[in-house]
Order: C-alpha cells, then sequence, then structure tokens
C-alpha cells in the first residue's frame, strides 16, 4: 500500500466517480455525499448532512426503496424507468437507476450507499428509436398505397391486357408488398409495445370467434400452397379473458409462420384445449422444425431463425417478439415445440374468464418443453 | 346518374391511383388537394360521399370533419377517412368527429370500393 502514489486516496476516487454518491443511516438521514452529488441536487455534506435524503434529492421513490433494502438487509437495483427523477437544481429531466447496498457497521445494518447513475441519455435514444419506428412506417403506408392499388387494378386486367410473364411478375409484386405492409404493422405495434401505449383490454372472448377470425384470411392462401389447415377444438369451450384483435392478432401471425415453413401437401392443425382454468391454443404444422439451438431464441426482437432447410422466413424477426408481448400482458405463456424434419408446434395460453373474478391468472403447471 | 365522390388528397400518387380506382367503376370523381379546398368544393357540389385524407395542407381533414358534421346541410353526407394514420387514438377521434368509417393505407381497390358501396347504399352485383 505505502508504493502507491500520492493521488490514490478515498477523496479522489469518490470525487471523480460519474455516479452520484450517498451515505445514508437508518433513518434516511445524509451522512456524508460525493462531490458529483452535490453538483446534481446542488448541495454538499456540510449542507446536507443530518437531512432526510428524499428532501435533498426530491425522489419519493427513495422511501420505498430504502425500506425495503433495510428490511431484507439486500442489495436493491432499481431500473430507470421506476426511478425516473426530475431533478430541483435544474429545470432539466434526468432518469436515474438507483442502486442501493445496505451497508453494516459492527455487525449491524449501520444504514445505506445510494448510488444514482445517469442514463438520460439511454432513456433518450430509447425514445428516439420508438418514434423512428413509428415516423418511418407512418410514412411507409402512403407510397404502398400507390403501388398496391395499382398492383391490383393491373392483375384485375382492368387497365389493359398482360403477358402471362408480366402477370407473374405483378403476382410477386403483390405478394412483396402484402409483406412490407405486414412488416409495417408488426414496427407499430412494437414501437407502441414498447412506447407502454398498449394494454389489453382483456374481455369475454368467444374461442370459436377467435379462431374463425385468425383463420380466416390465411385459408385462401393455404388451398393455393397446398396446405391443408385444419381447426381442432372441442365443443363448449369456455371464453377466454383476452382482447379480441390482439389474440386474433397472434393465432394468425403463428399460423401465417407456420404456412412459410410448410411445403405443399402439409398440414397446419389449430388446435384449443382446456387444462383447468387456461386454454391453450396450439399452431402445429408438418414443416422443416426448428434446431435445437434455435428454440431458445426465436422470441427476441429482430432475430430471424432460418428452419431446418434454410428456408427464407420472409420476416424480419418481429412477429414473435410481439406475439410473446401481448401473450404474457394477458397473462399467459407462450412456447415452441420442434423437432427438426417432423415440424413445430408454438402453444401459448390465455386464462378462463369467469363472471366473478374479472381475470383468472394462470396456475403454474407449465405444460412446455 | 353517376354517383359524386370527392376525394380531398394532397399526394399526387393516391390521387392517381385512388382516382383510377374509382373511375374503374364509374364514379363521377372530384380531386381536391387541401382541406379549404375540400370545404369549399362541398358546399359547391354536394357530393354523395366524402374520401378525407386527415394530413393536408391549410385545413386538416380533423377541421374539415369538424365543420362539414357540425352543418346542418352537410352532415348527412358520409366521410370516409383515408389515411396513413393507423394509431387507435387518430382513428376514436376522426370516428368521434362523425367520420363514417375510417380506412388506413395502403388498402386494394376491392376495400374501397366495398366501402362506397355500402355508404351510397348500392347493392354488390
Amino acid at each position: 500500500m505505502n508504493n502507491l502514489p500520492a493521488p490514490v486516496n478515498l477523496h479522489t476516487i469518490t470525487d471523480n466517480l460519474a455516479e452520484a454518491v450517498f451515505l445514508v443511516d437508518r433513518n434516511k438521514a445524509v451522512a456524508w455525499l460525493n462531490k458529483k452529488a452535490g453538483e446534481l441536487f446542488n448541495t454538499s455534506t456540510d449542507a446536507a448532512q443530518g437531512a432526510n435524503i428524499i428532501e435533498i434529492t426530491n425522489v419519493k421513490k427513495l422511501d420505498s426503496l430504502l425500506d425495503d433494502v433495510f428490511e431484507q438487509e439486500a442489495e436493491l437495483n432499481c431500473s430507470y424507468e421506476e426511478a425516473a427523477v426530475k431533478v430541483k437544481s435544474s429545470d432539466q429531466r434526468y432518469f436515474f437507476k438507483i442502486s442501493i447496498n445496505p451497508v453494516f457497521y459492527d455487525q449491524k445494518l449501520w444504514g445505506g450507499l445510494v448510488q444514482f447513475t445517469d442514463v438520460t441519455r439511454f432513456h433518450e435514444m430509447e425514445k428516439i428509436k420508438t418514434d423512428f419506428v413509428s415516423i418511418v412506417s407512418h410514412e411507409f403506408r402512403t407510397p404502398l398505397t400507390t403501388i398496391i392499388v395499382g398492383v391490383e387494378m393491373l392483375k384485375e386486367g382492368m387497365l389493359g391486357d398482360l403477358t402471362p410473364r408480366g402477370k407473374e411478375v405483378l403476382e410477386a409484386i403483390g405478394a412483396d408488398c402484402e409483406r412490407l405492409s405486414r412488416l409495417i404493422d408488426n414496427l407499430m405495434e412494437l414501437s407502441r409495445i414498447e412506447s407502454g401505449t398498449i394494454y389489453v383490454e382483456a374481455e369475454p372472448t368467444d374461442v370459436v370467434d377467435l379462431v374463425q377470425e385468425a383463420v380466416r384470411p390465411l385459408k385462401f392462401q393455404a388451398e393455393k400452397q397446398g396446405i391443408e389447415l385444419i381447426t381442432d377444438m372441442p365443443p363448449n369451450l369456455p371464453p377466454v379473458a383476452a382482447d379480441f384483435n390482439k389474440a386474433v392478432w397472434v393465432l394468425t401471425n403463428l399460423v401465417g409462420n407456420a404456412m412459410r415453413y410448410t411445403d405443399p401437401g402439409g398440414t397446419i392443425t389449430v388446435r384449443i384445449r382446456q387444462r383447468g382454468k387456461r386454454l391453450f391454443f396450439s399452431v402445429e404444422d408438418t414443416g422443416c422444425g426448428i434446431p435445437k439451438e434455435d428454440q431458445s431464441k426465436i422470441f427476441r426482437k429482430y432475430v430471424q431463425v432460418s428452419g431446418a432447410d434454410h428456408k427464407g422466413t420472409g420476416g424480419v424477426g418481429l412477429g414473435l417478439a410481439i406475439a410473446k408481448d401481448i401473450v404474457m400482458a394477458h397473462g399467459g405463456e407462450i412456447w415452441v415445440d420442434s423437432e427438426v424434419g417432423k415440424g413445430t408446434t408454438f402453444t401459448f395460453t390465455f386464462p378462463v374468464f369467469y363472471a366473478q373474478e374479472s381475470v383468472s391468472l394462470p396456475e403454474a403447471d407449465h405444460e412446455g418443453g | 346518374m353517376a354517383k359524386k365522390v370527392l376525394l380531398a388528397e394532397d399526394e399526387k400518387n393516391v390521387i392517381l391511383g385512388v382516382r383510377t380506382c374509382l373511375d374503374a367503376v364509374g364514379y363521377d370523381v372530384e380531386i381536391v388537394e387541401d382541406g379549404d379546398e375540400a370545404l369549399n368544393s362541398v358546399r359547391r357540389e354536394h357530393p354523395d360521399l366524402i374520401l378525407l385524407d386527415l394530413l393536408m395542407p391549410k385545413v386538416d381533414g380533423y377541421e374539415v370533419l369538424k365543420e362539414l358534421k357540425g352543418n346542418d346541410v352537410t352532415k348527412d353526407i358520409p366521410i370516409i377517412v383515408l389515411t396513413a394514420k393507423a394509431e387507435e387514438e387518430d382513428r376514436q377521434r376522426a370516428m368521434d368527429l362523425g367520420a363514417e368509417d375510417y380506412m388506413t393505407k395502403p388498402f386494394k381497390p376491392q376495400e374501397l370500393w366495398d366501402l362506397l358501396k355500402q355508404y351510397l347504399h348500392e347493392h354488390s352485383d
């Protein structure tokens, strides 16, 4: 230790920390603070000593956070969203990640070390990303209108005759326009979810209606691809507590996915079963399957996984991520079972709707694996 | 006599697309490119139906809706909003202002024809 250069001392270190640090006692009174904390909250150790940290920082949430730490004597990390703080010394709004560590003295809990990490920039970047996605998807819609209207009218022969090759090319343009539209819808949905503006309104939802609405737009396409699309559900299923449009979105997305991986002559089965207070919706295909190593990452955003036969996906890896967000927002679960060469089954659950309880939360008996 | 449809839209390419679509099934189409013109045209021509974009110069689509639906002479003309604004709150705002229907871009010609038939009370053949 004696060989260390002079600047190596507690003050040099604490004064140069990027984090604002407070040491408080069991009564939440400030005992010490570092230079950054003084700058950020327009105070100093001399001025703040003995005062309650909530008064000094104006972060009301600290009260319950400190209570939790003192009670459990455990370290607590609070994510930045929960600790959005407006610092009183300026009009600027900062976002902090707050970490609290219990401090022991003489083997007894004495107080806590409270650290504020400035994550404002990170928060702003997230917001920019979400806004950007929303603007881009909005801006894509107008030019797509001209393209789709034009293509459809040309296809119908309303603007003159086409050669067989011309028709074929138009079919391809039409199919890719559909793909772009789907992508835009998915991006919009995702930016809504990420900006926290989405919420599910769970209402009693008839399962037959839900399945019919989800499968109807895909029936024609399945027929064209030579894929058999089967629905298998017992009679008298109870209603589920679900947001109808979002539930339809999830099911349509899973069936659409299955169609992209299933060859002509294959089968896709939409199966509904009740187990206890939950309904299990599964979409089973006879496609190429998903390799084991890819199964764990398919629900992540922007992750594209090609099937075992390396067929293109025609997506950007958002559908399943959104489906997962929607299912989880209903208190349900979603998972995949797949075997290369045999096929894939996606299953998700929704709680059964009971008139007495507005939403019945799922039990812990997970059926996946 | 052909039904008169007013298209209020400021994007040239969309105008071409929608106009072609409406011409093909025999509607009499009048085009305006901002909200102010839309209001003048409605007073002058009294169309059978209005296809209304929301984001337009001078007077936006919401204002047009408010004016037309708040006026006894024009309140019964069906208005279908055609817009790139896909947020639920935009739809709700337009419907609250009295729009008969709301279609998000992009759409297919058939979807547009179906809506026109529905609000012009034409039976499909």
